[in-house]
């Protein structure tokens, strides 16, 4: 087996026949925090869809543990252990926060198809023992005092943390978190940053999207910079960080960032 | 206990008495009532929990009603040997006809099973291999015999009724505190998020329709009995907007609502038929008023629904 979880090579994908990415390769080893970044429209989260199953790309492979992934659908990508988060948040807003961490359970539980019918000791307790799991969790991500308030009454930063209590849930051995820090505040970002580190001690890698470079810098241990679909550069933090290219791509691009 | 497993366990109650005071005509449209509700709780299950717009639900309670009547009429088969193939059947096609259709979003799912309500009507008015009676449907269906025993007053068949709506709301319950009801709630709610999470969308969606459909077959099979008749008006696309209706109105995927619903839009008009067709003016109105005032129904269903220990650290 290869030394690296994914691996991306060659992906290109297109829309209409525009290139939304071209030609990416890209390595995320075991254990890692690594970090995506580039101007907006440069094709990030279009990756992260074919990753997770929701676009297939037209050319190249997408390879997860020595196997190709592409084309697969995406409850299955999950099944593999490849978990997510959304740019734009979406938790099952009208049910409560236990019940949406309660979804990451869902692989993990091995109830019947007659368990919607009938409840038999063995499902009660399988039943009993994903709660158990929610409470934990919720006390990891200090969501005890929630666990009934419906999730979308709670605040941005509150939903993020939900949002990420879900896909760990589902025991996954890749979190993929599209922009975590978006429309948080400062002490908020500080304590998602803390998060994130928590979540990778428990063994989990971790493949992000972020706009806030501080925290991108402080956190990533390798960094891919992609600009119209393409990788521009890749390295340690502080590689990318003086990389001519990527500092072009920044200051000549029309996006603030 | 949650709120509305108590006002189900009331309800059931107040039901369970009800043919001591009722008298033969009320007693009647109480039975219906019951199976309506059964029915309205089938529909619930596709629409309020999976989300899928399901607009021929009236196709699965006539299978079931017809195969009971067909197998007892026709090939003089006993009443009670026809309600496991009257809930066989639908479930049967319920997974053969919504598998194609199945990925249909919102108003393209509602429109294709429009299609199978008018094409199921035609089937059977016109009388196909000579077994659904054409326009007029089947009459003279047998009272239900157990051991010899006739189960054939008004009051029996209430009581069966009455059974068959209990044994529906312990399965709503059981649903609910399962995987496989959860993870409807949570197609329903984000399909994009619900996939990401591990559900595969496709399969739960036709587990709902299977089971609402087998659960309206039983419903149907009653249904015959009650009537000891079928005949194709009680199966039509109306009656399907019926059952649509009484969840949007009730209260998607709450059992209140749900009881709620069927009252207004089935026993209301009943009690008022001194009116005439005036009735159906307020009726028609009643229902606009609540979708502009209470868009989640009567009764919203509340969520929240997870184990005590977990609810004492809560705010």
């Amino acid at each position: 087996m290869s030394d690296y979880l994914l691996e991306i090579k060659n992906v290109s994908k297109l829309f209409h026949g525009l290139v939304a990415i071209d030609d990416l390769n890209m390595k995320v080893k075991k254990g890692q925090i690594y970090g995506i970044i580039g101007p907006n429209g440069a094709g990030k989260t279009t990756l992260f869809n074919c990753i997770t199953g929701l676009y297939t790309p037209e050319k190249g492979d997408i390879i997860w543990k020595d196997k190709k992934i592409n084309g697969i659908a995406p409850y299955k990508i999950a099944e593999l252990g490849i978990l997510r988060t959304f740019q734009t948040i979406r938790l099952f807003s009208e049910m409560s926060v236990a019940e949406n961490i309660m979804s990451g359970r869902h692989i993990k539980s091995n109830q019947k198809w007659y368990n919607g019918i009938i409840h038999t000791p063995s499902m009660k307790k399988d039943e009993k023992y994903n709660w158990e799991k929610v409470g934990e969790l919720m006390d990891f991500f200090e969501l005890r005092e929630h666990a009934t308030t419906p999730a979308g009454d709670l605040s941005y930063g509150l939903q993020r943390r939900i949002e990420m209590a879900r896909a760990i849930a589902a025991e996954p051995e890749l979190l993929i978190l599209d922009e975590p820090a978006a429309g948080l505040n400062e002490n908020e970002t500080i304590k998602l940053a803390q998060t994130i580190r928590k979540v990778r001690d428990r063994g989990v890698t971790i493949l992000m999207i972020e706009h806030d470079m501080d925290m991108v810098m402080s956190l990533c241990e390798y960094i891919t910079v992609i600009n119209f679909g393409a990788k521009i550069s890749e390295g340690e933090p502080s590689f990318v960080q003086d990389d001519p290219v990527v500092i072009e791509a920044y200051i000549g691009s029309d996006e603030d960032e | 206990m949650r709120q509305s497993y108590k006002i189900a366990i009331i309800f059931l109650i107040i039901m369970g008495f009800f043919p001591l005071v009722s008298n033969s005509a009320w007693l009647a449209v109480g039975t219906t009532f019951l199976i309506y509700s059964v029915v309205a709780f089938s529909q619930d299950i596709i629409l309020g929990r999976a989300g899928a717009f399901q607009m021929g639900h009236a196709v699965f309670f006539g299978l079931g009603a017809y195969t009971t009547a067909i197998l007892n009429v026709r090939f003089g088969i006993p009443i009670i040997y026809t309600f496991i193939p009257a809930i066989i059947i639908p479930l049967i096609m319920a997974i053969v006809l919504a598998g194609p259709i199945i990925h249909l979003k919102g108003d393209y799912l509602l429109v294709a099973t429009i299609g199978f309500n008018i094409i199921f009507i035609q089937v059977v008015q016109n009388d196909i291999f000579g077994l659904t009676g054409g326009p007029n449907g089947i009459f003279g269906i047998d009272v239900v015999k157990i051991f010899g025993i006739e189960f054939m007053s008004q009051t029996a068949v209430y009581y069966m009724s009455f059974i068959l709506l209990a044994l529906t709301l312990l399965i709503m319950r059981n649903l609910d505190a399962s995987k496989y009801g959860r993870a409807m709630f949570y197609i329903n709610k984000d399909d994009i998020a619900a996939q990401s999470m591990g559900i595969n969308i496709r399969y739960y969606k036709l587990y709902a329709f299977a089971l609402g459909s087998a659960i309206a077959g039983a419903a149907g099979s009653m249904f015959a009995v009650q009537y000891s008749a079928v005949s194709p008006e009680a199966f039509n696309v109306v009656q399907s907007i019926m059952f649509f209706t009484i969840v949007l109105v009730g209260g998607s995927a709450s059992l209140p609502g749900v009881l709620i619903g069927t009252f207004v839009m089935f026993v209301l008009p009943e009690i008022f038929r001194e009116f005439a067709t005036a009735r159906y003016l307020v009726f028609g109105l009643a229902m606009i008023l609540t979708m502009i005032l209470r868009p989640r129904g009567i009764w919203p269903v509340k969520f929240g629904n997870i184990p005590k220990f977990l609810k004492k650290d809560a705010k």
